[in-house]
């Protein structure tokens, strides 16, 4: 569970297409590149297949970064 | 032309429907994409290259895809998203192709559908494949 942040990185560089992209907790869709409505449907999408998990509209709606994506994963993860 | 709402998915809802294109189609495909590759638009070309005919165009035949999401699933309301395809074998004008689509995954946050398809012609042989991501527009 304390990988989450490794295991996403692919995930975002896969969607992004950004092979060389280097996620952080402070990534957000203001300073990375292309990350806009359609790719953000895409990331939350491969993010629950990956885990298993689904998010409700409203959990996704409070997220600012990548930080609260992974604390919203291990919750979810925790109650799997 | 179906209208189906979110509420009315499920995974393993699923359409299908045939299609056949003419030559007049193939034709206009290739004025409108400016694809005009000899293996697809030159008779003597095709043969010399061991076809029996010019090929139907993969991204002509693909359309049906978008005729699968458009008026049947989920139809009146779908915004295509996305779509990965894989050619399998080739196909030509006046065959008689069959396409099936079914949801294969549904995410409630955005109301992203997926859905698996295929194209086959009348004797089975898969044309193409494709997984579909599909969301709607409007309420």
């Amino acid at each position: 569970m304390d990988n989450i942040l490794e295991e996403l990185q692919p995930i975002f560089r896969d969607i992004l297409d950004q092979p060389n992209l280097v996620l952080t907790r402070a990534s957000n869709a203001n300073n990375v590149d292309d990350w806009d409505s359609l790719a953000h449907i895409n990331l939350v999408v491969s993010i629950e297949k990956h885990y298993k998990i689904k998010f409700a509209l409203g959990e996704l709606q409070e997220l600012k970064d990548v930080g609260d994506m992974i604390d919203l994963i291990k919750v979810k993860l925790a109650a799997k | 032309m179906m209208e189906y709402r979110w509420s009315d998915l499920y995974i393993g809802l699923r359409h299908e429907f045939d299609a056949t294109f003419s030559e007049e189609q193939a034709a206009a495909f290739a004025m409108l994409s400016g694809d005009v590759n000899p293996l697809h638009v030159d008779k003597a070309y095709a043969i010399e290259a061991g076809f029996p005919c010019p090929v139907l165009f993969g991204m002509l035949t693909s359309s049906l895809y978008s005729r699968l999401v458009g008026v049947y699933l989920p139809g009146k309301f779908a915004l295509l998203q996305g779509i990965r395809i894989d050619f399998s074998s080739p196909c030509y004008v006046g065959d008689h192709l069959h396409v099936v689509g079914e949801i294969e995954f549904l995410s409630e946050a955005y109301r992203r559908l997926e859905i698996k398809a295929t194209i086959r012609k009348d004797d089975g042989k898969l044309v193409s494949k494709a997984l579909i991501k599909a969301g709607f527009h409007g309420n």
